[in-house]
């Protein structure tokens, strides 16, 4: 019974190590590339199989750290903040375009990569731009307003919509 | 969660959307939060704030209730099992 204890342990701490892994390679490719890499990508870029990629991003998704695309597995939607997809939240940052989930997440690129960033969004009712920025690690001051419409216990109930 | 240039814009999006206005919050609020929940991301240390350092972040930017926390049943539905 002990030695089951101690091998379910090691193969625990084996799937942690390799969930960690792969998510910082999964990150380091966004963040170099602008793009969202698929599964097999993130598995080319590692020392592990396809098949041991999408076991970890089922893991990492159960942990709320991604988000696959809806019928797809191999891809993923969300890497927060990072969007899979283009959206309404575009930043530029680090000499690329990536793309953000909601405004929150907008901001949250030049916050996850330490950099400045132009962020070319618009009013969610008019489509006026409303380009925000990050200067030297800090926002430049606007009257604009962020609206959650979800409350928090609710977020992930429906993560995409939120 | 979007972006709006005023209280007017916002009360439009909720009027054709059919949901009440919930709180707003400032841009500078925003960076904050971001800020919290980002600046590790890309770290092998990152994880998600747990449900109580959530509530701990949205207080010390001045977002107190039960909107803003994760553990609230307060709007018909009981937070999920796992970290928030």
């Amino acid at each position: 019974m002990a030695s089951c204890t101690i091998l379910e342990g090691s193969a625990h701490k084996m799937s942690a190590d390799a969930d960690t892994t792969i998510k910082m390679t999964l990150y380091r490719l966004i963040a170099e590339t602008g793009r969202v890499p698929d599964a097999g990508e993130v598995a080319a870029a590692s020392r592990f199989s396809e098949a041991d990629v999408l076991s970890s991003f089922t893991r990492l998704h159960a942990r709320r750290l991604l988000v696959p695309e809806p019928g797809d597995p191999r891809r993923i939607r969300m890497a927060p903040p990072f969007s899979g997809i283009p959206t309404a939240f575009p930043v530029d940052a680090m000499g690329k375009r990536y793309y953000a989930n909601c405004v929150w997440d907008a901001y949250g690129i030049p916050a996850a990569l330490h950099a400045d960033a132009v962020i070319p969004a618009s009013d969610a009712v008019t489509g006026e731009l409303l380009t925000l920025e990050v200067r030297g690690g800090e926002p430049v001051p606007l009257p604009y307003l962020a609206h959650f419409a979800v409350p928090a216990a609710r977020w992930w109930e429906d993560i995409v919509y939120t | 969660m979007l972006l709006f240039r005023s209280e007017e814009t916002v009360d439009l999006w909720c009027e054709s959307n059919g949901v009440p206005r919930r709180p707003l919050i400032t841009l500078d609020q925003l960076w904050q939060l971001s800020v919290a929940w980002y600046a590790n991301r890309l770290t092998v240390e990152s994880r998600r704030p747990a449900r109580d350092e959530m509530v701990s972040v949205f207080a010390s930017i001045g977002l107190t209730g039960p909107f803003w926390d994760p553990r609230s049943d307060s709007f018909g539905s009981t937070a999920p099992p796992g970290p928030t």
